[in-house]
């Protein structure tokens, strides 16, 4: 009241400061609301897709029920009448899925530890932001290489490739678990003989593993392919195209164990390996995990790749770790049939694509809330 | 429990282990990227035949018309002599009876056909209407494949059922000897140089040239503006939602459940796979609010932008929080407000953060396929103008690798199409990553100081 | 002279006006069958060609879109493969679109096999059971002893709807179907694969070996005198007839024209007689 007639009272400072603090708060609330509007606008739209989506889904359930569409594995969505049991295609995600994790997590996660703690620091500095890069090359371009040069190649060369692939692999693996057993073995012998049994014992070993690398190179070299574009192709390129993710995580969450634990570690006599074996991974477990998690949603929600090079067929091969197969994955399956899509006869045939969307979207919003809880979970024990 | 000794061979087949998986890793991506690079190298250099510079001066008028009319001249005298045999055999086969002319000249029809592929049409007959039939072979090395198609006859040999047929190449001379065609095929082995006259070049217009014909012929220049559009159009609604929406998680939000519920959002929004944005953007972009009336590169960029903003988010938001406290105490006890201080102070030193993730989430943008399959992407199309974007769909880099490599009609013919656009866009987001990493050192040096 | 003179300026813009009509201008947005994208694509090469002016954009995302995009207004021209289903003119009608049927060419399904594979003809009969698995290796039709690699077109294409009305009789393909998105990916998944069998349209045969079907070699003359049994017409749907004298009608009315047709021949299609 005083405020609206100035000329009557002399003014006080304390209120104008406060009308003028009341002013100041307001903007500053008005501010912070439309921050607040723009930060949920881009959540919103999270809900938005899940509503868009759901909304598209449903109509496909009470079209059909959902019995058909977790257990058949019939998937004749144009045929009349149509069916869309879409568990072959569920499969068909899985078991690219599961490839890929078989190539990206072991590599990765070791690949992780030699560039945390063996490299040293100037070449990490260094490779660290190469392998960054490489998680940037668009998924067309690796789908395009897994359909122009993997999938021809598989089919002229057949097994050869396989062969050759698991020299390269088991190789540098075998030598490395018989230098160990040798050690292990030979460990029980008298002194005396320590050294000389351990050649010996070594040298069978070696003998033994060359031997059964050379059966296993013939077996997988009589391996005729029939179809380059399979779950194997697409398994592996998957996996090479999640490495660079599943190194970088994992590699900050092992430099996030810290140095204060490798060194506690090194002082009480543990070698490298003992340490991160037994120290710097267990710290580190959560970030690893999380890793992988990412690893998976990267490889199940790719499009292109699997498009290109997984064959699309919907079928759960016989039996079924049949990598040579070729399989259906989900999003691939959207890709490819949204063509037909006539939404405006809302027929079952568009629905059912949504209800796809919507499992991967169930699976992915999963995925998150495990690692979340995952990372929740360590803090609380660390703290 | 184990002796020094075995504990140190683990030790080292441990390390072993590591150094080797982080071999393989490389072997792998190298095995990648190596016939890519090397392949799309070969779009931009490679040997390039008369046919070539004929059409880049009729179709785009580049080169030196006085210098190329002097070749075309030179290798069509080169060539006389090729047509000179052709037309003393029609005529000559008229002379013949009835069974052995007829399939004289159907022999000799599909012989002309493989030459037509190779030197273009021949002089006196009318214009072909398709583009691609106009011209012979632009590069050398399509050429020798289409100078193995004149000189042999792919056949197969099917004498042994039970196995598949063998592959043989049978000599096409055999067909026409003791005629006046015989010597025709010694002479395109020997003077093929002459009536082609190879030449390695740079052809720069690869990616400056549109494509014409269905990129028979020309560059990708219509891909490239495609792409450029789209991850521009995605970081104009991108940038400033990601930036202010990291503003007020880092500045603003209190611990609450609304804030902790935005934040959940956004990480699962990270997770949503790209191919459902295509179908969301599909389903609310362009059938709910219609932004446009067909596939549009503004439909596709808005799709694009909501898929990179989680990133976006997450990367300043870290840029952020990197700030010390003290700077913004400083601010504060200065007498700014919360809000000058955030511009002044705290925004500018986040800057090379936010810069990085602006530029990493431009490269993801710039890959993506799936999104702009149903929102934006078409496999034929001119470059468009700005104004354009707003209604009309575009081809990109990303769907027409995906495009020409399965749906293409001629798949092998254009081959160094494809591994030309696979290279630009590898390299256009290696490079932008690359300048990312340069960013980052440089003004976090420059803040340093 | 001087009315001469006159006559001769007044041609002379005549002229120009004329010329600065054929300035044309204008957007055209073709959306659906991978099969009809060859000659999409050509017929835009050629009018882009002829009048710079004008944008002609060639999505070829599978018959089943050409009808969406028809039906939702995102598309000038539908390419199709196959004729509209009812439910889509249904949609069509309650939308308020008039569909308009304009058939361009013939087409004829040609089954291809690998140029490796000594199997030269098939009767429909056998096809249909290669493509529901009873016949799983070649060595059963005299072949090697090889497994049948069955490739199929994907379920949103015109081309399949086609073979599966005219070979499969509504029988279910085989599990082991591997399916692909377009012609241009059948033709080179058969040609890198020994034991691959598929169907593409006409235009896509190029390197692979045609297989005669009940003893018709497919061929322009079999296709349109109906000897060969998998044939079928090759549409572009509008909504409603494009008014005359505007770039669509003119563009939507190539495939009359000499040109037009002699493209549709070169591209490996049947034009229309």
């Amino acid at each position: 009241m005083n405020a609206d007639v100035p000329g009557n009272r002399p003014q006080h400072g304390l209120q104008l400061s406060k009308r003028a603090r009341r002013l100041r708060r307001l903007g500053s609330l008005a501010g912070q609301g439309f921050l607040l509007l723009i930060t949920s606008l881009s959540s919103l739209a999270v809900l938005f897709i899940f509503i868009f989506i759901a909304k598209d889904a449903i109509p496909f359930f009470t079209l059909r029920g959902f019995a058909e569409f977790f257990t058949s594995t019939r998937w004749y969505p144009s045929s009349q009448p149509p069916e869309f049991g879409v568990l072959s295609i569920f499969f068909g995600s899985g078991i690219v899925t599961l490839g890929a994790i078989i190539v990206s997590v072991p590599l990765g996660i070791s690949a992780a530890v030699c560039l945390s703690d063996v490299l040293p620091f100037h070449l990490r500095q260094m490779v660290k932001p190469v392998i960054e890069m490489l998680a940037a090359i668009p998924s067309v371009a690796y789908g395009f290489f897994a359909l122009v040069v993997l999938a021809p190649m598989m089919q002229e060369k057949g097994g050869s490739v396989l062969a050759v692939l698991a020299w390269c692999i088991g190789a540098p693996a075998a030598v490395l678990v018989v230098l160990v057993l040798s050690e292990v073995l030979s460990g029980g012998m008298p002194v005396r003989f320590r050294g000389a049994g351990r050649y010996g014992v070594g040298a069978a070993l070696l003998g033994l593993a060359g031997w059964g690398l050379w059966r296993a190179s013939a077996f997988l070299n009589a391996i005729v392919i029939p179809s380059g574009t399979n779950a194997l192709n697409a398994s592996v390129i998957l996996g090479i195209m999640a490495l660079p993710t599943v190194v970088s995580v994992s590699e900050d969450a092992l430099q996030a164990a810290g140095r204060d634990l490798r060194m506690a570690s090194y002082a009480l006599g543990a070698t490298r390996a003992e340490t991160i074996l037994r120290v710097v991974i267990p710290a580190a477990i959560s970030g690893i995990t999380s890793a992988v998690i990412l690893g998976i949603m990267r490889a199940i929600g790719e499009t292109m790749v699997v498009w290109m090079a997984s064959g699309n067929a919907a079928q759960i091969p016989t039996p079924w770790f049949d990598f040579l197969q070729p399989v259906r994955t989900l999003t691939a399956t959207i890709a490819g049939d949204m063509g037909e899509a006539d939404h405006v006869t809302g027929s079952a045939r568009y629905h059912v694509l949504f209800a796809m969307a919507l499992c991967l979207l169930a699976f992915s919003f999963a995925c998150n809330l495990a690692s979340e809880m995952v990372v929740r979970r360590t803090k609380r024990r660390a703290g | 429990m184990s002796s020094r000794s075995t504990r140190r061979i683990l030790d080292r087949a441990f390390t072993g282990l590591g150094g080797f998986s982080t071999l393989l890793l490389a072997a792998a991506l190298l095995v990648i990227l190596v016939p890519i690079l090397i392949k799309g190298f070969g779009a931009f250099v490679f040997r390039e035949t008369v046919e070539h510079r004929r059409m880049l001066l009729d179709l785009y008028e580049t080169g030196d018309r006085a210098a190329v009319e002097t070749e075309v001249a030179a290798a069509a005298k080169a060539r006389e002599p090729v047509y000179a045999m052709l037309g003393a055999f029609k005529k000559e086969v008229e002379a013949l009876p009835a069974p052995e002319r007829r399939k004289l000249k159907s022999d000799c029809k599909d012989l002309e056909k493989a030459l037509n592929s190779l030197l273009g049409p021949a002089p006196g007959t009318t214009q072909p209407i398709l583009l691609r039939q106009r011209y012979g072979q632009n590069r050398w090395d399509r050429a020798q494949v289409a100078i193995g198609k004149v000189l042999y006859e792919e056949a197969y040999d099917y004498s042994d059922s039970s196995q598949m047929g063998k592959k043989i190449l049978v000599p096409r001379v055999e067909r026409f000897r003791g005629t006046s065609l015989e010597p025709l095929f010694d002479y395109v082995r020997d003077q093929s140089k002459a009536m082609l006259l190879p030449r390695w070049i740079f052809y720069g217009g690869f990616l400056t040239h549109t494509s014409r014909d269905a990129h028979f012929f020309g560059g990708i220049r219509a891909e490239v503006l495609g792409t450029f559009y789209l991850t521009l159009g995605a970081m104009l609604f991108a940038v400033p939602m990601g930036v202010i929406a990291a503003i007020y998680l880092v500045e603003y939000a209190r611990d609450n459940w609304l804030n902790s519920l935005i934040r959940s959002c956004v990480s699962t929004l990270a997770g949503v796979p790209s191919i459902v944005f295509g179908l969301f953007g599909l389903a609310f972009f362009i059938n709910t609010i219609h932004v446009s009336g067909s596939k549009s590169v503004l439909a596709g960029s808005l799709t694009l932008g909501l898929l990179i903003l989680p990133t976006l988010i997450r990367a300043s938001e870290e840029a952020l929080r990197a700030v010390p406290h003290t700077y913004k105490q400083a601010a504060l006890s200065l007498g700014a407000s919360p809000w000058k201080s955030i511009t002044t102070v705290i925004l500018p030193a986040a800057l090379p953060g936010i810069l990085t993730g602006i530029v990493i989430s431009m490269g993801r943008a710039a890959g993506e396929t799936a999104p702009i399959i149903f929102t934006a992407a078409v496999s034929v199309g001119q470059p468009l103008t700005l104004l354009k974007t707003l209604t009309q769909p575009t081809p990109a880099l990303s769907w027409n690798i995906y495009n020409l490599c399965t749906e293409h009609e001629a798949v092998d013919e254009i081959r160094h199409v494809q591994y030309g656009m696979v290279f630009t866009l590898v390299l256009l987001v290696l490079l932008l990553n690359l300048s990312a990493i340069v960013i980052r050192a440089r003004l976090s040096r420059k803040l340093r100081v | 002279m001087k009315v001469k003179r006159w006559i001769t300026v007044c041609a002379l813009a005549a002229a120009m006006a004329m010329n600065a009509g054929a300035e044309k201008k204008g957007n055209i947005v073709m959306d659906g069958s991978t099969t009809v994208g060859p000659i999409a694509k050509a017929f835009a090469e050629y009018y882009m060609g002829k009048y710079p002016g004008v944008n002609i954009s060639v999505s070829e995302s599978g018959s089943g879109n050409g009808a969406k995009s028809i039906i939702n207004g995102t598309a000038d021209i539908g390419n199709m493969s196959c004729a509209m289903k009812d439910s889509e003119l249904e949609a069509a009608k309650s939308k308020g679109v008039k569909v308009m049927e304009h058939i361009v060419a013939m087409d004829g399904i040609a089954i291809v096999v690998h140029p490796g594979n000594p199997v030269a003809a098939l009767t429909v009969e056998q096809l249909r059971k290669i493509y529901t698995g009873e016949i799983g290796n070649w060595s059963q039709l005299g072949g090697p002893n090889k497994p049948v690699v069955v490739i199929s077109r994907d379920t949103n294409s015109g081309t399949y709807e086609t073979f599966e009305t005219l070979v499969m009789h509504s029988e279910r393909m085989t599990d082991k179907t591997e399916y692909v998105g377009s012609n241009g990916a059948i033709r080179q998944r058969v040609m890198t694969t020994d034991g691959a069998i598929g169907y593409v349209g006409l235009a896509f045969t190029h390197g692979l070996k045609v297989v005669d079907i009940d003893g018709v070699t497919p061929t322009p003359e079999s296709v349109l005198d109906k000897s060969y049994p998998i044939g079928r017409p090759l549409y572009m749907y509008t909504n409603g007839e494009p008014a005359e004298g505007t770039v669509l009608a003119e563009f939507l009315g190539l495939y009359k024209t000499s040109d037009g047709k002699k493209i549709i021949e070169e591209q490996g299609f049947i034009p229309m007689p």
